[in-house]
């Protein structure tokens, strides 16, 4: 463990509602070392996402962000746009939920990974950059990527686009991965296969991961710290192995409860629903 | 492909089929006794069943039907011996009026009805488009309102109230224009393009405001889509995730709407033509009902679907090369 | 031309899109909520007074008529100059306390009485169109959409080629060729012929959703027939749909009533409408501009009425008036 990467403090993102600004994110701290990797833990509705898309500066029409985002040293939230834009994709690459509907129906794979490295490489030749995508399409496993690349999102099957997202933030060698419920809308088995490669990239480029999900059981393969988040408050934080060992909040109990085990009896699983109130 | 190809061809030619019917059955079965007109006053009833044989009414449905469809091919021949008269095919019969070829008829005003439906839809287009994307970009702002409330007037506005108000106040009250009478585009183009600046702008209001509408509601919709937010995450300009990602999703359906609306026009601007007094197949058609002439208005009305028909392929076919998920077969 | 289809398409994949997102519909407690963000609504309000007045104005046409002293089919040849081929006497088209809108240039008709008239025809013809075409659309959306297979691919051919057809210069082919008798039963009918399908598109791709949902599979498993999950269950569903969607129909047939009048096979003269009366006027525009003025302002202004009122009950629909 050597220096921060990400160092995020008082984070708080709010929208206008009708009483007030409602505040999905609430003072939040996270911190990520070079090459480390964090798990943020929640249901839908916790402000999970949000929090990546306040890192990205990508956030909604009509959101407010306070607080501090320092990435390697920068303050973020201190950067102007064009600034920011630089960092985006370049340093920090995000993986989103469905990869079907984040990739333009409209363009070739290789042309979307392609166009990353144009964007952010002066003076990059389109043959160039097609060369890139074609090496990043198979850093991701992607059979016969020479002339994959030339296909189109809907020619991919779901596990395939989601490996194309991942190429396309490869490509840039970033030092930060944000990986938004990368598995959520994939089938089991390719579901394993994603999380490896996640974990593969990361020992292969030394680039620090968030993963962001609602499944415990996903974030015990991959991150070495957890975030627990609820309603936008956090939880509970601490490594992987003493938040599956020894969890200390009521809330977090019952996230592990809810992941099934093998040796569960069905009468023994359980809902969040109503347990969390009581 | 080439079976998506041959499928649309043969959907095309049904639609064009059961037009054909449909168009003969209502002149033909239902309307008045064409031979009473075409014999006219002073007409004898040896007259009218000459009349009768010539035009081969005297014979039952399906001939008749048959003997019209084969006409549209193949040319048919009306009469007999010396009086025989030789209709080349496409035969759409003779005016009861003048008794020119109806194809000569619609054949010689196509280029003005060609002219008037190109300039307005290059003006809509542009007009549509730009407003369009203006309110996308504003939205919920003054100018987006300002536009909704233009749009709202444009739609709602009569094209034969707007013509007629037009003429007045540019060409009556304020002089801007000269009163419009035709002049090839060779001999004078500012008079030639003078008087055809308020058809078009008639035709195009409408239009306009509908594809301002279609346009501000897709790219408002696409920009919300996940692809534009991937867009940005790569640090791509605002003017690279416009252009890209926002505009060809959002303004390719847009392709669509407008070749339908083409063909239609190509196929005559009735009421703008007749206000107006241009010599379009849309006047053709409103003289010819005024004046009860059936084969010519069958004719415009076969024109028209025939061009609606092809539009509409030509635009699956244009769709198919610019939207990559038709073009290429589903998930592999 | 006053009647594209495509313009209808638009309002109607608009339309449905937003009723569809609105599924499950907000609940009936909403309504009062609704009304309340309705009177807010400026706009809105001002177009239903528009609609009312000319509404009233077409029932009431005769007692109105009696008021203003002059039927619609009195000539008043007293009110047009005869030196200047039958030009109306006066200011403005010869308006005044005797005639209010001024006279039609050579009869010398009431244009006030006309207008009352032709508003009676014209709404006639555009409510009907509008009832039978909703009728029609209703009935085969759902049932293309309820049963499916054979039924709907042979309902949904019949659509595609009834949009595929040049509507306007098919329905003018038609009245042209047909008697001019019962004209007003002609326009109805053929309006609402090529009409329906785009309200039945629309209404069978919602039909097709609901069928699957958790409620009709309930009633069915409970032992409920086709009709009554159809009349209970689905239709209710249905119901800001159809509203939204016949609301922006209304501008368009009465646009396309007027429009075929103006070509001269819609209502046959002297019976008036608005659309006949602007038709008339082509002649006298230079001259007597009051003459297509007035019937063009009110046929303009219902038009828009009727169109902002769609507009924002859709609107309306969509939010749920959470937001209005």
């Amino acid at each position: 463990m050597s220096e921060a990467l990400l160092r995020v403090r008082g984070l708080t993102v709010a929208f206008p509602t009708a009483s007030g600004p409602g505040e999905v994110v609430k003072a939040l701290d996270l911190d990520l070392d070079r090459g480390g990797s964090l798990g943020i833990v929640g249901e839908s509705g916790s402000g999970k996402s949000m929090t990546s898309l306040a890192i990205m500066g990508l956030l909604p029409k009509g959101a407010t962000r306070s607080g501090s985002i320092e990435f390697a040293g920068t303050e973020l939230t201190a950067l102007r746009e064009r600034a920011m834009r630089a960092v985006r994709g370049d340093r920090i690459a995000m993986v989103f939920q469905d990869p079907l509907s984040s990739l333009n129906p409209y363009y070739t794979v290789g042309t979307q990974i392609a166009e990353a490295y144009q964007a952010h490489r002066r003076g990059v030749t389109r043959r160039q950059a097609r060369r890139v995508a074609i090496a990043a399409m198979e850093r991701v496993h992607i059979e016969d990527a020479a002339r994959r690349v030339d296909h189109y999102p809907h020619q991919f099957s779901g596990g395939m686009r989601q490996r194309v997202m991942i190429a396309m933030t490869l490509s840039m060698e970033p030092e930060l991965i944000i990986a938004d419920e990368p598995t959520t809308a994939l089938d089991v088995t390719v579901q394993a296969q994603i999380l490896d490669l996640l974990a593969e990239i990361r020992a292969d480029t030394g680039a620090g991961l968030i993963l962001i999900t609602h499944d415990l059981a996903v974030v015990s393969e991959v991150a070495d710290r957890i975030v627990v988040m609820r309603d936008g408050d956090l939880v509970e934080s601490g490594t992987a192995e003493r938040i599956f060992t020894d969890p200390r909040e009521p809330y977090t109990r019952m996230l592990l409860e809810a992941v099934p085990r093998i040796d569960d009896e069905i009468g023994l699983l359980r809902t969040t629903a109503g347990e969390a109130e009581s | 492909m080439i079976r998506f190809l041959l499928n649309r061809v043969a959907g095309m030619v049904v639609v064009l089929f059961l037009v054909c019917l449909f168009t003969f059955v209502i002149f033909f079965v239902l309307s008045p006794d064409p031979a009473v007109q075409v014999c006219g006053k002073n007409c004898t009833t040896e007259a009218i069943d000459q009349i009768r044989a010539n035009l081969g009414l005297d014979r039952p449905f399906w001939t008749q039907f048959w003997t019209f469809l084969s006409g549209l091919f193949a040319g048919r021949t009306y009469g007999t011996g010396a009086n025989a008269v030789e209709c080349a095919a496409p035969c759409l019969g003779y005016s009861f009026q003048s008794s020119q070829p109806v194809t000569d008829m619609i054949v010689q005003r196509l280029p003005v009805s060609a002219t008037v439906a190109i300039g307005a839809a290059v003006l809509w287009l542009l007009a549509g488009v730009t407003a369009g994307l203006v309110s996308a970009v504003r939205e919920g702002r003054f100018a987006d309102r300002f536009i909704a409330g233009l749009t709202l007037t444009g739609m709602s506005i009569p094209n034969y109230v707007l013509a007629l108000a037009l003429q007045f106040l540019l060409v009556v009250t304020l002089r801007w224009l000269p009163f419009p009478h035709a002049v090839p585009f060779g001999e004078d183009p500012v008079q030639w393009f003078m008087n055809f600046l308020m058809p078009w702008i008639v035709l195009a209001i409408g239009a306009a405001a509908v594809y301002t509408r279609l346009t501000r509601a897709n790219v408002i919709e696409t920009l919300q889509e996940n692809y534009v937010r991937t867009a940005r995450a790569k640090g791509l300009g605002p003017g690279l995730v416009w252009r890209r990602h926002a505009l060809r999703p959002a303004l390719t359906p847009i392709v669509t709407i407008f070749g339908m609306d083409f063909a239609s026009l190509l196929g005559g601007a009735l009421i703008t033509e007749t206000v107006f007094g241009l010599n379009g197949i849309g006047k053709l058609a409103a003289d010819s009902i005024t004046k009860n002439d059936q084969p010519v208005i069958m004719g415009v009305t076969l024109l028209a679907a025939f061009l609606v028909v092809v539009g509409n392929m030509v635009v699956d076919l244009l769709y198919t090369a610019i939207d990559p998920r038709v073009r290429v077969g589903s998930a592999t | 031309m006053t009647f594209t289809p495509t313009e209808l398409e638009v309002e109607g994949a608009q339309g449905g899109e937003a009723a569809r997102d609105n599924a499950p519909p907000s609940p009936p407690a909403s309504g009062r909520r609704l009304a309340r963000a309705f009177l807010k609504d400026r706009a809105a309000l001002a177009c239903s007074v528009y609609i009312l007045l000319v509404l009233l104005m077409a029932l009431a046409a005769p007692l109105i008529v009696k008021l203003s002293g002059w039927g619609p089919y009195e000539f008043d040849q007293s009110a047009v100059d005869p030196d200047m081929a039958g030009l109306p006497l006066g200011a403005a088209g010869g308006m005044g306390a005797e005639h209010w809108f001024g006279v039609e240039p050579g009869s010398g008709r009431d244009i006030f009485a006309r207008i009352v008239y032709g508003a009676r025809v014209s709404m006639t013809i555009a409510l009907s169109a509008t009832v039978l075409t909703s009728v029609l659309g209703v009935v085969f959306g759902l049932t293309a959409g309820y049963f499916g297979g054979k039924v709907d691919m042979v309902v949904s051919r019949v659509m595609e080629f009834l949009m595929a057809f040049p509507a306007l210069i098919f329905m003018i082919a038609v009245l042209s060729a047909l008697p001019a008798e019962n004209r007003q039963f002609l326009l109805v009918g053929v309006i609402s012929f090529f009409g329906w399908p785009y309200l039945a598109r629309i209404v069978r791709g919602q039909t097709m959703s609901l069928k699957e949902r958790e409620f009709v599979e309930a009633a069915k498993a409970s032992g409920a027939s086709s009709g009554q999950i159809i009349f209970k269950e689905i239709l209710p569903n249905l119901a800001s749909t159809i509203i939204v969607m016949t609301t922006l129909a209304v501008p368009g047939y009465v646009g396309t009533e007027a429009g075929l009048s103006f070509l001269g096979v819609g209502v046959v003269p002297p019976t008036p409408s608005w659309g006949q009366m602007i038709a008339s006027s082509v002649p006298w525009y230079a001259v007597d501009p009051a003459y297509f003025l007035i019937p063009g302002a009110c046929l303009f202004l219902l038009v828009l009425s009727f169109t902002v009122l769609g507009d924002r009950i859709r609107r309306l629909a969509e939010t749920g008036g959470a937001r209005a």
